[in-house]
């Protein structure tokens, strides 16, 4: 979405594609809270309600937003550049796969199995390992194993915390 | 004097028994290897730990939770020196300078300066504790609801200062850290605040999380889109100790440091959150060149550490001399006391004596621990950052899921710490300082917990918070740390400081 | 290491064959007790002593498992949908079990009817504090006061759903002022600071959590809510001695499976239960705690499930009307 503004914006020449892509952001951010806290009471001074603390807090974003993005205009700023898409799908991804795995799922029409840590380790490091473009196969298996291995060790015996191991192979 | 010296005797001679040495030295040897896992803040480590505390007779089993507690702090601020995660609130100024003096080579020096500064400031909140615990109660006494209200106005005023760039954009992030730390269950009401109707945004979002999300993950992907300089340390290592120069710069910052973090360590509802950003700002604003600071200023590291240390030590005193814990950590204590059939009060002192002063021993003697502990392992740290990054980052990626997820068991947190970290990953492009977000959303909570308490004790009236002398007091302070951090701004070199 | 590595392979052997073994042997795995709250408080403490030694008698580990969420309605929610085979049990309180459906509409759990009830494990008295400057000296006094002054005073909680705040809403709901002020805290902590520090007047609370600085002479204690005086503090009268004869509430702890869990299961949970509470060290501890000992009845399955419906009864109407 803010892509877009942007580059509409940049036929206005403006002088920091950073600063004004930035104040969008913190207007959208602002706007989502009012938008979420709309039907919360206000409340009075002598009993403040739930929703007067969310939304004078997002009106004021809204403003500074609007401010940042202005100034946009008038100071020489630092451009848009680099995103690491690799990064966020890799890094991101294997993150989130191990939360799915790690006790199994349960979401609408998607259900994954309580597959515990002895899948979940090795899918994360193997998974966000691939945003590495440096990375050699060989070396990434066994750190995976490696790491799983030890994490089990540290945190299911050593430590005795409640993480599911492998309850389809093992039972715990 | 001769009382303190016959009680600290007492504490001693509780503490130097074989038994609890060791209880001490194990304590914090298993905290600071567990604390320094990326993802597994103090509160994490005290409660994974805790369990392991329970076949232990009361005092031996305090000693050695205290010994836990220190050991995960100062696990901690390595993890937040090394790979710029901090564990918990009080660790996030130290990413500042700490982290840039890591990727200068001088990982050694930062973790050496953070030990030797923690290790004078336990000391001196030893003492304190032991000579002052009882009168100072009293000043947590005095801080009600407005009170607090104000001291978190003060802090949001900090965090103004901690900003490198724009000052706009860091009032920007206070008021993002504010607006996410309204979501969740309202305290007041149980109505649900901007949670898109999913149960687990009903208890709000969690610290680790979103810490977790915009300085973990976040910082994970900024390294990966540079592949030149994400290697923590690539030049040279240097020293592994801080030199005479190091000390002698951080002497009066550590000095400062530890009075600041003492006394707001005393205050209840977390006043030790504020130390290290207290202690920073100061250091900053009389530092003769402010703008070494974000680049690995030494006192940037020592001031807030030794802030940090002595806040997390005072922290003991309304638990000890009361029985009411302060903070979350706290909370945890008491549970591990109850446990052992202690129930923190006001009686503790004269019912226990030996408890008491034992385990106000053991702090001074898990301080020495820590740093007996934590010398030698600074090399050891120091080599770790030489692993390569394309392994490092998966590494910390599993510590840091298996950390989330053991805080609650909930694997939804996981995911929630991905999208912050895609949030925080936004954030940065966006030339944002994730560190003021962070300080504003733990004194959001606070702060509207505060403001709506003070209110409806005060039927309305505003007037409450000039009324009542202390309230003023912190206000006026936090009117003149304001115009000090805007007065540059309005001065025509605007952009020589805007950019520092 | 090496001992760790031993104990991972002993441990996989011990998985593979006790898997194979043939049923009616429960339990042949470790069993895990869904703590709806964060680790060292009330409900945890109580929890980790007692499953402690019912592990002894199951002859297998409970491994205690936090998971706190939305006043404990998130844990007891993940236990009691989970499969039904025994190995996954939960220790709940007033809060999650009889206060729940009235506090939170959408409960993706029954505890009347959608649970398998195991027994309680302890009750932990409520007392009504005050700041020790406030005027009125005993309870009956305080009940006049509160009804002639609606307006003046301030009453703590540690937000909506805790204990203090069911058991205070209560309170309120009888005395016929349910819109007194109500000042939210985030736990029972602060808001005993500033009970202390006189910032407010009063809060009801759990005994463990009050009783030293009632002791220490901090606040003021009125009446302790249950049919008898405590031996923590056998000066505080009962409220039927103090003249409020229908306030009687306690914060009980309980153990739950999910409904369908089979009947031997249940049996060896209780017995196991029954043989903890009877344990002289685990009484002591919990005693200390200034817990009350479940009745022979209330170990019960079915004496627990009476007990959860008799107190969501009281509760459901005033919580349902209570302003939030």
């Amino acid at each position: 979405m803010s892509l877009n503004r942007i580059e509409r914006a940049q036929s206005l020449r403006i002088r920091s594609q950073q600063d004004l892509a930035a104040g969008l952001f913190i207007i959208a951010l602002g706007a989502l809270a009012i938008f979420l806290s709309w039907d919360l009471p206000m409340g009075s001074l002598r009993q403040i309600g739930a929703g007067m603390l969310p939304k004078a807090i997002a009106t004021i974003c809204i403003g500074l937003g609007a401010l940042l993005a202005l100034s946009a205009l008038r100071y020489n700023g630092e451009k848009l550049s680099g995103w690491s898409w690799r990064g966020v799908i890799f890094v991101l991804g294997g993150a989130v796969l191990f939360g799915l795995t790690i006790r199994g799922f349960d979401f609408g029409p998607i259900k994954v199995p309580q597959l515990g840590l002895i899948v979940s380790g090795p899918l994360v490091v193997l998974v966000s390992g691939l945003a590495a473009e440096d990375k050699k196969w060989k070396e990434l298996i066994i750190f995976a194993i490696v790491m799983t291995l030890f994490c089990a060790l540290l945190f299911k015996y050593a430590l005795s915390l409640p993480i599911p191991l492998a309850p389809w192979l093992l039972g715990i | 004097m001769s009382e303190m010296i016959s009680h600290l005797t007492l504490g001693f001679g509780v503490a130097l028994t074989l038994q609890n040495l060791a209880l001490a030295f194990v304590g914090c040897l298993v905290g600071t290897l567990i604390g320094v896992l990326p993802g597994v803040g103090p509160i994490a480590t005290i409660a994974m730990l805790l369990p392991i505390t329970f076949g232990l007779d009361p005092v031996g089993a305090l000693i050695m939770l205290a010994g836990i507690y220190y050991g995960a702090q100062y696990g901690g601020s390595t993890t937040a020196i090394l790979v710029n995660i901090p564990g918990e609130a009080t660790s996030v100024v130290t990413t500042l300078d700490g982290h840039q003096m890591a990727k200068q080579g001088r990982a050694g020096v930062a973790l050496g300066t953070a030990a030797l500064g923690s290790f004078f400031a336990g000391c001196v909140a030893t003492v304190v504790i032991a000579a002052l615990g009882a009168p100072l109660t009293r000043l947590a006494l005095l801080f009600g609801p407005a009170e607090y209200f104000s001291l978190m106005v003060m802090g949001l005023c900090f965090a103004v200062v901690l900003a490198r760039g724009s000052i706009l954009k860091a009032f920007c992030m206070i008021m993002l850290g504010l607006l996410l730390s309204t979501v969740g269950t309202d305290l007041e009401t149980g109505q649900e605040r901007m949670t898109f109707g999913f149960p687990p945004l009903s208890d709000g979002i969690d610290f680790a999380v979103l810490a977790m999300g915009v300085f973990g993950f976040a910082e994970v992907l900024r390294n990966l889109e540079n592949p030149e300089t994400r290697d923590v340390v690539k030049a040279k290592i240097g020293r592994l100790l801080p030199d005479w120069n190091d000390i002698k710069q951080s002497i009066n910052p550590v000095l400062r440091g530890t009075g600041i973090g003492a006394i707001l360590g005393i205050l209840p509802g977390n006043g030790a959150v504020l130390g290290p950003f207290a202690s920073y700002t100061i250091e900053k604003k009389i530092a003769k060149d402010p703008s070494r600071f974000g680049r690995g200023a030494i006192e940037g590291v020592a001031g807030p550490e030794s802030a940090n240390n002595a806040g997390a030590q005072t922290a003991f005193i309304p638990l000890l001399t009361l029985g009411i814990p302060p903070n979350a950590v706290m909370a945890l204590m008491v549970g591990a006391m109850t446990i052992h059939g202690i129930i923190p009060g006001p009686q503790v002192m004269t019912k226990n004596p030996e408890l008491f002063w034992g385990m106000i021993a053991s702090m001074w003697i898990g301080n020495l621990m820590l740093l007996v502990i934590n010398l030698p392992l600074v090399g050891l740290w120091v080599k770790l950052l030489q692993v390569p990054y394309r392994l490092m980052f998966p590494a910390i990626l599993i510590f840091c899921c298996i950390g989330i997820y053991s805080v609650n068991n909930q694997p939804v947190d996981v995911a929630f710490t991905a999208l912050f970290g895609l949030f925080g990953y936004i954030l940065i492009k966006l030339g944002f300082e994730p560190a003021p977000m962070l300080l504003g959303f733990v004194l959001g909570k606070l702060m509207e917990e505060k403001l709506r308490q003070a209110l409806i004790i005060s039927r309305g009236s505003f007037m409450t918070f000039v009324e009542r002398p202390i309230s003023a007091g912190l206000l006026v302070v936090s009117v003149i740390v304001l115009t000090i951090a805007l007065m540059p701004a309005m001065s025509k070199k605007r952009d020589e400081v805007f950019t520092e | 290491m090496k001992k760790l590595m031993l104990g991972l392979a002993a441990s996989l052997a011990l998985a593979f064959t006790g898997g194979a073994q043939a049923q009616g042997t429960y339990p042949t795995k470790p069993i895990t007790m869904i703590v709806p709250f964060a680790a060292g408080g009330p409900t945890d403490i109580i929890a980790r002593i007692v499953s402690e030694h019912m592990s002894k008698t199951l002859g297998q580990q409970i491994v205690v498992e936090n998971v706190a969420g939305a006043g404990g309605t998130t844990g007891i929610a993940r236990a009691l949908t989970s499969t039904p085979d025994g190995y996954t049990i939960a220790m709940g309180h007033l809060g999650t079990f009889s206060a729940a459906p009235a506090t939170y509409p959408g409960l993706k759990y029954d505890p009347i009817n959608g649970m398998q009830a195991i027994g309680l494990a302890g009750g932990t008295p409520i007392l009504i504090v005050a700041r020790k400057n406030l005027e009125p000296k005993d309870l009956k006094e305080f009940v006049a006061y509160v009804k002639a002054n609606p307006d003046k005073l301030n009453e703590a909680h540690a937000g909506v759903g805790s204990v203090s705040w069911t058991t205070c809403t209560l309170l309120k709901g009888q005395l016929g002022v349910p819109k007194l002020n109500a000042v939210a805290y985030r736990g029972t902590g602060p808001a005993l600071n500033d009970l202390v520090s006189g910032q407010i007047d009063f809060m009801c609370d759990q005994i463990v959590s009050v009783a030293e600085q009632v002791k220490g002479d901090n606040i003021k204690a009125y009446a302790i809510a249950s049919a008898e005086r405590s031996p923590a503090l056998p000066n505080v009268p009962t409220t039927k001695e103090a003249g409020l004869p229908d306030y009687q509430i306690e914060a009980w702890n309980g153990i739950a499976a999910p409904k369908g869990t089979p009947k031997e299961a249940v049996d060896k949970l209780v017995d196991a239960l029954d043989k903890a509470l009877k344990d002289e060290t685990v009484k002591k501890r919990l005693l200390d705690l200034g817990t009350v000992m479940p009745s022979a009845e209330e170990r019960t399955p079915a004496g627990f499930a009476a007990l959860i419906k008799r107190d969501a009864d009281k509760l459901s109407p005033t919580l349902a009307a209570a302003p939030k």
